[in-house]
């Protein structure tokens, strides 16, 4: 049995690429958070270029939720839909300045605080291929089949977390995380891949360091 | 026996390959959330024209796939909705309603200038991009024209699944609840829809817009001295109100 995890354990390093990570965070003023409060996560507009893709977003989302340390997590788009038309992609504020006049539309305040929220956590950044190389071929025949090669490639996730805390108005803080995975495709006869996954990485870094950010 | 298999075969074939090359997407009734604003005291007619009943855009990407979006009557449901938010009273006129038959201070005229949208092969991109270019025409009860304004809106959606089909019906999604945030913040400020309350607009000599509300928008020749294309990003512009 213990043999069998050993191995399993093995298998599970050798069967994944190579990822470096670099998580930071950059406080600019002290945060907490109470019983009943809770965060919203959101991607920064696309109108201003921002690529984040939806499924890190949810990523972030879980992971907050998650744990011994887990705090409250309102979905966005219940969020968006229910301060219509304020957080839209053309409509939401580009920064702090623009809270308190926000607060004062009809109903914003109050909708806010009936969901509780009390930090906004601004998302921003990608997961991109950077570079790729080798080449792998593959034949098949009718005494069968089998691939020769080796290919690689390596992808870059790089995301920012800006935090607005809406009890005062003000940015709380950034966090990055900078995670380059590289992913290797060995093959003779049957291919091996062993794959990297930052974005998978970069999510649960953010999302750890974020959590420690705001439980303080 | 075998010749009429093979026929078969090759027609099915024939067929797969052809259905493969063309994508088709069909808008379901889109709803946006009710706004948190206060409504305009302004008793609005808001004609819905006929193009809004079974709109269709078909764009051919790079001389191999066919896209086909068939917005259908979405956008009759989306501005009737839409007007319904915003303003204190609000009659639907169709396409063939003559507007001196009721009682209102302004007509609302919404049409689509321009529909665009692009995918994934073409911008190099993860994503479906739409863009919906709306006029909105506003005349006085009497049929002068009060103003003409241009809304672009934009939405994107990053590719789910192998087709995109989703991914492009949620693009156009998007851009039409960003045309309805833009029409929801600017559209008091930019027509002055508010002071028709009042009455209808003074007669001006040296206004040559001034049109029959009955006049199709198509065949005016002068456009009012208030026609306006807005595009803002990013927050709410307070100084500016």
């Amino acid at each position: 049995m213990q043999l069998n995890n050993a191995l399993l354990g093995i298998l599970t390093i050798c069967l994944t690429g190579c990822v470096t990570s670099r998580i930071e965070d950059n406080r600019a003023q002290g945060t907490g958070i109470e019983d009943g409060e809770s965060v919203v996560v959101m991607a920064k507009s696309y109108h201003q270029g921002n690529e984040t893709e939806a499924d890190y977003i949810a990523c972030v989302e879980r992971a907050l939720g998650k744990g011994s340390d887990a705090v409250r997590v309102i979905p966005n788009q219940e969020f968006v839909d229910n301060l219509f038309p304020w957080f839209e992609p053309r409509t939401a504020p580009a920064d702090t300045k623009g809270l308190p006049g926000l607060m004062g539309r009809p109903g914003v305040e109050a909708a806010v605080r009936e969901m509780g929220v009390r930090y906004i956590v601004w998302l921003d950044g990608d997961t991109e291929r950077v570079a790729e190389g080798g080449s792998l071929s593959c034949a098949a025949g009718p005494g069968g089949g089998g691939c020769f090669g080796f290919a690689w490639w390596q992808n870059d996730s790089d995301y920012e977390a800006t935090v607005w805390d809406l009890d005062v108005h003000e940015h709380a803080g950034t966090i990055s995380a900078d995670v380059t995975g590289t992913s290797f495709l060995p093959a003779i006869v049957v291919p091996i891949p062993l794959i990297a996954r930052p974005q998978a990485k970069a999510c649960k870094g953010l999302a750890t360091q974020l959590r420690a950010f705001i439980v303080q | 026996m075998i010749v009429k298999y093979c026929f078969a075969s090759v027609t099915s074939l024939a067929i797969f390959m052809l259905v493969g090359c063309s994508s088709t997407v069909t808008m379901e009734m889109p709803t946006i959330p009710e706004p948190r604003i206060e409504k305009i005291p302004v008793n609005v007619a808001v004609r819905i024209p006929a193009q809004f009943q079974d709109f269709v855009h078909s764009e051919e990407v790079l001389g191999k796939d066919t896209w086909t979006i068939h917005l259908g009557s979405s956008n009759a449901a989306f501005f009737t909705q839409l007007f319904g938010f915003m303003f204190e009273n609000v009659t639907i006129l169709g396409p063939d309603d003559d507007a001196r038959d009721y009682q209102f201070d302004a007509l609302v005229e919404p049409s689509i200038e321009g529909f665009e949208f692009s995918v994934p092969s073409q911008s190099q991109t993860n994503a479906f991009a739409v863009w919906i270019r709306y006029r909105i025409a506003v005349f006085d009860s009497i049929g002068n024209s009060a103003s003409s304004w241009t809304v672009s809106a934009y939405g994107k959606s990053q590719k789910e699944g192998l087709g995109g089909s989703d991914s492009l019906r949620r693009a156009a999604i998007l851009a039409m609840r960003d045309a309805a945030a833009l029409i929801i913040m600017q559209m008091d400020k930019v027509t002055d829809i508010r002071k028709l309350a009042d009455g209808p607009l003074e007669p001006a000599d040296d206004e040559p817009g001034a049109v029959n509300a009955d006049a199709s928008p198509g065949v005016e020749n002068n456009e009012p001295d208030s026609v306006i294309g807005v595009f803002a990003i990013g927050g709410i512009d307070d100084a500016a109100e």
